[in-house]
């Protein structure tokens, strides 16, 4: 595959079209990979939540998740909740008399109570599957737990900074990472930020 | 083994134009059977790019599928043209900017994919700075 803008148009590496969920491959711990995952799912008859804070990977693991969950012949809703979404539209939660079904939430505990437990019993009674994201336990099994750490953010950010450009150093990242308290999100923003002020183009 | 590529080319080297000009470009693909091809894409398009959600609209679109019969030939090279529309114009800014830019998909067996673009400019709007606190 070629790609390649001129020079006259250079990207900023932190720039959402570069950093979202998907466009980096989520960068499993040691030991654990893709298909595990899947198989500790399908372990809870298809039904668990990711978990983990704000910014630490979780729609970047679903991302990467979700294309296994399909070529393994599930047909997968996906849903993503922003702030202030207490409810699934009716008409998208899924397609009617369809066996092989994964619901997916990224954002699960945008839903109010009501709605998470008319979900979860729906799913229930027509053995669909239901995979969440959500920074805390929401009675679904916990299958992963994601985390973030500064040899991660760092790695990131050289996989993701064009070969031979200095413009953010290790004690930059290190700086945006602490700051953030660990939000790899955030981190990247106020990357594309510091990039965007030291861009020689300008 | 050689890996399927294709070229893209705008007939104006400097990649600048005014909103109504007329944007012409050539595209060749290489590939070593033209059986492998399953389709073939060629776009023009503007998209935003920075740290919020992202946008994006096509102004100009072909599509060729083997699939649909058409007859796709990567031995001679292809052609399109457009007229470019009065707006968005090319914009440089901090947190956003508007890109232009035409691009060929070509779509192989097993889901693969080969795929060039070529980025331009419409309008002079001059770049943004930065603005440190």
């Amino acid at each position: 595959m070629s790609c390649s803008p001129t020079p006259r148009f250079p990207e900023n590496p932190f720039s959402t079209r570069k950093t979202r969920p998907g466009a980096i491959p989520y960068v499993f711990p040691l030991g654990i990979d893709c298909e595990a995952i899947l198989t500790r799912l399908a372990q809870h008859d298809w039904r668990g939540a990711i978990v983990g804070p704000h910014g630490s990977g979780k729609s970047a693991l679903l991302a990467t998740l979700i294309p296994a969950i399909k070529s393994g012949g599930h047909l997968v809703v996906h849903h993503e909740l922003h702030d202030g979404q207490r409810r699934l539209s009716e008409k998208t939660i899924a397609p009617k008399d369809d066996a092989d079904v994964v619901i997916v939430v990224d954002g699960y505990e945008q839903l109010s109570r009501w709605n998470r437990m008319r979900l979860q019993h729906r799913c229930r009674r027509r053995h669909w599957g239901v995979l969440v994201t959500s920074h805390g336990e929401v009675g679904l099994p916990t299958i992963f737990r994601t985390g973030t750490n500064m040899e991660l953010a760092c790695r990131l950010v050289r996989e993701l900074l064009p070969l031979a450009d200095k413009t953010i150093s290790d004690t930059d990242v290190s700086a945006a990472f602490t700051r953030h308290e660990g939000n790899l999100r955030e981190t990247l923003f106020t990357l594309y930020d510091l990039y965007e002020s030291r861009r020689e183009d300008r | 083994m050689i890996q399927p590529r294709v070229t893209l080319h705008l007939h104006n080297g400097s990649r600048e134009y005014q909103p109504g000009d007329s944007l012409t470009g050539e595209y060749r693909l290489d590939v070593v059977n033209r059986w492998d091809i399953r389709a073939m894409e060629v776009s023009v398009l503007w998209y935003t790019e920075g740290k919020g959600d992202e946008d994006l609209q096509v102004h100009y679109f072909y599509r060729l599928s083997a699939d649909d019969g058409d007859y796709i030939n990567p031995f001679r090279p292809g052609r399109f043209n457009t007229k470019l529309p009065n707006s968005p114009l090319s914009y440089e800014g901090v947190i956003v900017k508007i890109r232009w830019c035409a691009r060929v998909r070509l779509f192989l067996p097993h889901g693969k994919e080969a795929v060039d673009e070529a980025i331009f400019r419409v309008g002079r709007i001059p770049y943004a700075r930065a603005v440190l606190p």
